[in-house]
């Protein structure tokens, strides 16, 4: 990450030219104009991040799905996140484009650069490289300050729960992305890090991202949580209801004692909701550790 | 080879067999492995006695297991049958139970009910049915030449209708996908863990209705073998007899494809093993088809869910993965 972060520095030479070569997350070395003018985002998350560090004025395209906050659906459309439209990214004439390792296709990004616009690629697989991406992020469009004050924000929410969570045992839990088949995520993922951050550890231990389970395997194990994503806050009832007629699920201990976690799909996207996703998670799976008489946290709060 | 009864007999009961120790392995192989033999006698002590099942059986056996081993035994079994069906209809050894769109429309109907419902429900395999028997009514209508089914006409509608419905698939993924398309993406590559929405006893009578009906121009598609117009001479209705073939093996594949989406290489496979190891006599084909496609895809279900534990793999990558080989095996052998 050091090495990261010391490559990402400005190189000298190509700083004349109104360019400096950066290194992006995934190693490609990308000349990127010293005052960037105009932007593309090409992921959900990566336009929650440009919004939430105030830089919106920039964004001149934005993707189909980049629905976080609001005024992004009236941002110019490229297209969708595998499939955008290299000709309508080109007539928005973008002097940085942003995309992401986990959405986006490398052939896409490829297009894009034989065009000549510099694209740079972010791949954070873990709550603190989402962090770190976003201090990148900010400095990438001279918003150095404005990106500290938010990260600040953030590591006060995350130390909160950090707080309040030590010395707690982590709940045994499985995030599921999709039931039928049962597919959860795999170690190596930021989500499986956010779990790890809400007090809480998967009950599977795989480096595939998305493995696709055996329902014999998780009643083996036996999770104390099942832990959904889910757009609508109240959606707990309506899937623990689903989940009792099931068979095989009805004979999970943490259905029958109504232990479901759902939070909201925010905890999809490495975004700066990921953070609030991970204290309503922590809330859900730890309440003694929020309830009004705990201790609270010295100097915080 | 002449079919004698007992040939017949001895061919289906050492399949019967074969298919009896298929379902005992996949009973005895998980997560949790289970003793057939201490099974058997806690279940025999239940059953004899009242006394109480243990919960790890209930629960392993009877909640997870059986049922998924069931629904691979009728899958198995419709999606050979089918393709041995189409095959005889189409008189091409290439057909299988998907080329005729029936998949891609059941497909359709599944992703439809995804994108409207937003996750998967108990409509998703219905939908898929709903899907399945639109697009066999489809075919029918456009593969008819001057009143009759003709097979030519029939199979071009029919791969007319499947790249046309899986043109449709691809821009609704394209277009809706979001979080639902992994979801979509399995469900199109093949998945026996999902409860069918219906009770099993129900599936099975469709089955066993379909493939009767089959089994019942048997007589006369070993007579098509021979050629549509001989068999005309030698007093085959061919137009009943295709009509039947027709309808019983799309609702075959409507019904596995409901509820397992699309299990590739079975229905293509299966058939064709058949006719190598105990020829192409389809009074004995037909059971003995339903019988090893049973047996392969219990087989390929148990690897699919144990060899990379505690993930699973899609069953029809490893019917495709296992019977490539095979097929390959049997077809040098019959060469030489």
């Amino acid at each position: 990450m050091a090495l990261l972060v010391l490559l990402a520095t400005v190189a000298g030479g190509a700083q004349q030219l109104g360019y400096r070569e950066v290194t992006d997350e995934v190693g490609r070395r990308v000349p990127v104009p010293a005052t960037i003018r105009r932007l593309v985002s090409l992921a959900p998350s990566l336009t929650e991040t440009v919004f939430a560090l105030g830089a919106d004025r920039l964004l001149v395209g934005v993707t189909d799905y980049c629905d976080y906050p609001p005024e992004a659906a009236a941002k110019p459309r490229v297209g969708g996140i595998v499939n955008p439209s290299i000709e309508r990214i080109a007539a928005l004439q973008p002097d940085l484009v942003l995309a992401s390792l986990a959405a986006n296709r490398r052939e896409t990004v490829n297009a894009v650069e034989r065009l000549g616009i510099p694209v740079y690629v972010t791949g954070a697989r873990s709550v603190e490289g989402v962090l770190d991406s976003m201090r990148r992020l900010a400095e990438l469009l001279g918003l150095a300050e404005r990106g500290e004050a938010l990260l600040g924000e953030l590591r006060t929410t995350l130390d909160a729960v950090n707080q309040r969570l030590a010395g707690r045992a982590p709940r045994r839990v499985l995030f599921i992305v999709w039931e039928e088949p049962l597919i959860s995520v795999g170690r190596d993922t930021f989500l499986a890090d956010a779990l790890r951050r809400a007090g809480a550890e998967s009950v599977i231990e795989t480096g595939q991202d998305w493995p696709r389970l055996n329902l014999e395997e998780v009643l083996k194990l036996q999770p104390e949580f099942l832990v959904f994503a889910d757009a609508q806050p109240d959606a707990a009832a309506r899937v623990l209801a689903g989940l009792r007629q099931r068979r095989g699920w009805r004979y999970l201990e943490a259905v029958q004692q109504q232990r479901v976690a759902v939070i909201s799909d925010a905890v999809n996207r490495p975004s700066p909701r990921l953070v609030e996703a991970i204290e309503q998670l922590a809330r859900q799976l730890h309440p003694e550790a929020f309830a009004p008489g705990a201790p609270t946290p010295r100097g915080l709060r | 080879m002449k079919l004698t009864r007992k040939r017949l007999i001895l061919t289906c009961g050492a399949l019967t067999l074969a298919l009896l120790m298929a379902v005992l392995l996949s009973l005895k192989l998980g997560a949790v492995p289970i003793s057939i033999g201490d099974f058997f006698l806690s279940l025999g002590r239940a059953v004899l006695r009242g006394d109480e099942l243990p919960s790890e059986y209930r629960l392993f056996v009877f909640e997870i297991r059986l049922p998924r081993i069931l629904l691979g035994v009728l899958v198995g079994a419709a999606l050979a049958v089918a393709g041995a069906g189409f095959q005889a209809l189409l008189r091409n050894p290439l057909a299988d139970p998907y080329v005729l769109g029936v998949s891609s429309g059941a497909a359709l109907g599944a992703i439809l009910s995804l994108a409207v419902a937003g996750r998967a429900s108990v409509a998703t395999p219905l939908a898929a049915f709903a899907g399945a028997l639109a697009s066999i009514a489809a075919v029918y209508f456009l593969g008819q030449r001057e009143g009759q089914l003709d097979s030519f006409t029939l199979l071009l509608a029919g791969i007319i209708c499947a790249s046309f419905l899986s043109a449709v698939i691809m821009f609704l993924m394209t277009t809706l996908a979001g979080q639902h398309l992994r979801g979509m993406a399995f469900w199109l590559m093949g998945d026996l863990s999902a409860p069918a929405p219906v009770p099993l006893g129900w599936l099975f009578i469709v089955l066993a209705l379909a493939v009767g009906a089959i089994y019942t121009t048997a007589a006369d598609l070993n007579l098509l073998l021979s050629g549509e117009q001989e068999a005309l001479h030698l007093g085959v209705e061919v137009g009943r007899v295709k009509l039947v073939v027709y309808l019983a093996s799309s609702v075959l594949t409507g019904l596995a494809v409901s509820v397992s989406g699309a299990i590739g290489y079975v229905g293509l496979l299966v058939p064709h093993a058949i006719r190598m190891l105990f020829g192409s006599d389809y009074r004995l084909l037909l059971p003995a088809t339903a019988l090893g496609g049973a047996i392969v895809v219990v087989l390929a279900d148990t690897l699919a869910r144990t060899v990379v534990a505690p993930t699973e793999l899609p069953p029809g990558a490893v019917t495709a993965m296992a019977g490539a080989p095979f097929f390959i095996y049997l077809l040098r052998r019959r060469l030489e």
